[in-house]
């Protein structure tokens, strides 16, 4: 089975390991204890101590607060609420729905028809870093990408109790 | 030091890292030497493994070299230097719009090479770095269409700029490759012709390239890196080839050194066309197979080579090989015929895993190659191979692997089976061991079954060969109750494919597209005007010919030519190599024959009933071969001794644990038995190079030939 230290998983993370070294890992079979450690190497960047429970995204995170709740919260500590409503509906939002808007970051002709398709960005209210980015048809309701089954995910895959 | 004997073949194998010699004097025997191969200059490593290789008949190079009449070389220049992208800066001229092929890769080469998980798995194809950086490829306004019309006039305006644009760049060389200028070359041509004007007017020396006059084939991406490949890799890697030849004429050689090509041939190294010899190196198992059907007269053939990372097999039916026309390497599709061969991830050097999700053993993809496995602690393994199970169960003698150069630890190859495959299975070791080589050797075994039953032949037709270092090993386990006609084993197995080399012609083959539609029904005076289209493509292919051999000096009246037909059902996909037999399709009634042949060879390929003649023919491509005499080895001939070993051969026995128990097998060294004994299983014959497993109730029988017949339950 293969085993990674906490450099080369540091490494992946920043996306500085070279592509064969990507490629090997990726052909092996997955180390079993990838989770933990990678959880430890996001836990160790951040600066609040809430325990992470699980990654969200590049820079969202599902943490346990002391208090029992379990909440979304981004690297600068900014706290979206209860992880099982979207954090999507706390974050700020924009909305190129127009062919300039759209050409501040496609070249013409490359992009969606802006009568047809908008993209919607959403950021920290707190340290303005964009979390996510989506494309949807006008009107079409705010996505809510993701509820996990902490119990489950955490019993079942990695063979523990939260 | 006199020795006495007449060295009169040789053949080198430049490796990765190993450089390989063959050295056959005139009775057939033959030295195997080795050095480490030196990439920057290749002559050292050939020059000390020549002497290696002379060293155990007591000769020097000075002395060898002049009395051998045939030298043969395969290297990996030209592919070292496409994997390093390090050749000539070459500018590429393509039909407007195409000029995206060395970033798109036709999609397929960022999974060429990949394991079958690896390719399902999307996220790990990967492109490669451009053969050509985009703003060295120029597209021009031109267009020739699928039956050689001009559609668009070639623009001239814009040809000119795109060469100017190019030689502004400093370009070593320009390509062209246009989109089907197989069927028609004027416009290639005439950029060519440009090229060289204004290449002239500014006093460069930059060489042009054209497919149509380099690789006149039909499927424009491979025929496009194949170009490249010729003019930014194959040519400057000539120098290096001359540099071996060179020193080969200083040592006293009088032989002019061949160069292994991916047809089957040898070709000078002075062709015009270098880059097919880019692959050679698995092929040459095919070769020496060949050969030594047509000494023992052999008809159909399969054959097996277990190496340490791999299992490469090939089908020799009727004495003729599958040729490919596309094959692939490095991660590159190219054009030019290569020996059919199938190659599985699975040699005695692969990985041993439980599979964490299904709890089941997995071997390979992957393997410790040459670092043997965890019984060679100095390897730096730490999982189990194929060849660890091997020696954990006896079936390998850990003091005697290459003669005993490498010491190999079976208790620590025993600890780390127990650790990581035995104990997670909840099983005992050797069980698991067993276990293991009994997966590995049905594996394969389906691999040859279905390739065999895949063709639509029976395993009842074909002599198993088995070759290769892990081949005499596994052989037994491959062969049992597969009802082969023969299973032979070649005392010199481990050396097959350098062998192999040194058995190969002195051949050229050109290969160009046609795309000839022959209608069902057609009548014969008709045809006459097909046979006239054909016969013009062997004109011009002939004239290559005869221009390539004559730059070694042989004379038109010595070539032997053959022309070929590939052929398919109108509408199908999937072509046949049909070999005429013929120098010239003469008419109508050689163009019949040439079709009976390809219905009769669709019928064994496929199924007699699905032959479907009512759809009309395609001729896809014309090839032309020629092929003049030179010297290959004889056959080894010993006098036949009786049935039993010699004493001295017997080396006392050893247990070996197989299917579930201990069993006490006999040892014999290989080199001491005698051609006319017969060894009864179970026994187990060991010489430096490999070891050979005769099973419980099996019989080898060492015939005159030095060839080991093997018979299985």
């Amino acid at each position: 089975m293969p085993e990674y230290d906490k450099e080369t998983i540091e490494k992946l993370i920043d996306g500085k390991l070279s592509w064969p070294e990507v490629k090997r890992m990726m052909s092996s079979f997955k180390d079993p204890d990838r989770f933990d450690k990678y959880v430890q190497i996001l836990q160790d960047r951040v600066d609040w101590e809430d325990k992470i429970l699980l990654p969200l995204g590049l820079h969202l995170y599902i943490v346990q607060k002391a208090d029992g709740s379990r909440v979304v919260k981004c690297d600068c500590g900014f706290e979206f609420g209860d992880y099982r409503d979207n954090w999507k509906l706390q974050a700020l939002i924009y909305v190129r729905d127009t062919e300039e808007k759209m050409q501040e970051i496609y070249p013409p002709m490359m992009h969606a028809d802006p009568e047809w398709v908008v993209l919607r960005e959403y950021y920290c209210p707190r340290c303005k870093t964009q979390l996510e980015v989506e494309a949807t048809p006008r009107g079409y309701p705010i996505i809510f990408d993701f509820q996990p089954d902490l119990e489950a995910f955490y019993r079942e895959w990695l063979g523990r109790e939260i | 030091m006199q020795s006495g004997r007449e060295p009169r073949i040789i053949a080198i194998d430049a490796g990765g890292t190993m450089t390989d010699t063959f050295i056959i004097d005139r009775n057939g025997e033959f030295v195997v030497g080795k050095a480490q191969t030196t990439p920057e200059d290749e002559s050292l490593g050939f020059m000390n493994s020549s002497k290696d290789a002379l060293s155990y008949w007591g000769m020097d190079v000075k002395e060898a070299f002049p009395a051998i009449v045939t030298g043969i070389y395969s290297g990996t220049t030209i592919i070292n230097r496409l994997l390093q992208r390090k050749g000539r800066k070459v500018g590429v001229i393509v039909s407007k719009g195409m000029e995206d092929y060395f970033r798109l890769e036709r999609g397929e080469q960022t999974y060429l090479g990949y394991s079958y998980s690896d390719r399902l798995h999307v996220c790990t194809h990967q492109h490669n770095p451009p053969l050509v950086p985009r703003n060295l490829v120029k597209g021009v306004p031109e267009r020739i269409d699928c039956f050689g019309d001009v559609a668009i006039p070639l623009q001239k305006e814009e040809a000119k700029k795109a060469i100017l644009e190019l030689l502004d760049e400093g370009v070593e060389a320009v390509c062209v490759n246009l989109l089907f200028s197989y069927r028609n070359p004027t416009h290639e041509l005439q950029i060519k012709e440009m090229a060289q004007e204004l290449i002239r007017e500014r006093g460069l020396d930059v060489e042009v390239y054209t497919s149509s006059e380099y690789y006149p084939m039909r499927c424009d991406f491979p025929r496009a890196n194949t170009l490249v490949i010729e003019a930014a890799y194959a040519e400057p890697s000539r120098v290096h080839m001359r540099n071996i030849d060179a020193r080969v004429k200083e040592e006293g050689g009088k032989f002019d050194l061949r160069i292994m090509a991916s047809h089957g041939g040898t070709i000078s190294l002075e062709a015009k066309d270098l880059a097919r010899t880019l692959i050679s190196g698995p092929i040459g198992g095919v070769i020496g197979a060949r050969w030594l059907m047509d000494k023992l007269d052999i008809e159909n053939a399969f054959c097996t080579d277990i190496g340490g990372t791999s299992f490469d097999l090939a089908i020799i039916t009727s004495k003729e090989y599958d040729i490919k026309p596309y094959p692939d390497i490095a991660r590159t599709l190219l054009a030019i015929p290569l020996v059919e061969t199938d190659s599985v991830g699975a040699g005695t050097g692969s990985f041993i895993r439980i599979n964490p999700t299904s709890g089941r053993i997995e071997i390979g993809p992957d393997s410790a190659g040459y670092l043997i496995g965890t019984s060679w602690p100095e390897g730096g393994v730490d999982t189990p191979t194929i060849n660890d199970c091997d020696v954990a169960l006896g079936l390998i003698n850990p003091d005697y692997f290459l003669g005993g150069e490498i010491k190999l630890d079976k208790e620590r190859a025993i600890a780390e089976i127990e650790r990581q495959i035995a104990k997670p299975l909840g099983i005992g070791v050797y069980e698991a061991a067993s276990g293991v080589v009994e997966l590995f050797e049905e594996t394969l075994k389906n691999e040859v079954f279905a390739r065999i039953l895949g063709k639509g032949y029976a395993p009842l037709n074909y002599t198993l060969l088995s070759y290769g270092g892990g081949g005499p090993l596994h052989v037994g386990g491959i062969s049992e109750k597969m009802g082969f006609e023969d299973v032979l084993v070649p005392t010199w197995a481990a050396g097959f494919s350098a062998f192999g080399c040194a058995c190969s012609d002195f051949e050229y083959r050109f290969d160009a597209s046609l795309d000839l539609p022959i209608l069902p029904g057609l009548p014969d005076d008709a045809k006459e005007g097909l046979v006239a289209m054909i016969n013009a493509k062997c004109a011009s292919l002939r004239e290559r010919l005869i221009t390539e051999f004559s730059k070694s000096g042989v004379d038109e009246s010595k070539i032997s030519f053959t022309v070929y037909l590939r052929m398919q059902y109108l509408g199908q996909l999937r072509d046949l190599e049909v070999n005429t037999g013929k120098e010239w399709i003469s008419g109508a009634k050689d163009l019949n024959e040439a079709i009976d042949a390809f219905e009769e060879l669709y019928s064994k390929v496929y199924a007699r009933a699905a032959r479907s003649p009512e759809l009309g023919h395609l001729i896809t491509h014309v090839i032309m071969a020629g092929k003049t005499d030179v010297e290959k080895p004889n056959i080894p001939l010993e006098p036949l001794s009786g049935e039993d070993p010699p004493s001295e051969a017997a080396k006392g026995t050893r247990k070996v644990y197989r299917k579930g128990q201990w069993l006490e097998a006999s040892l014999y060294e290989m080199g001491l038995l005698k051609a006319g004994n017969t060894i009864k299983g179970l026994s187990i014959i060991e010489s430096p190079s490999t070891t050979f497993v005769v099973p419980p109730g099996a019989s080898a029988y060492l015939n005159e030939h030095l060839i080991f017949h093997l018979k299985t339950q």
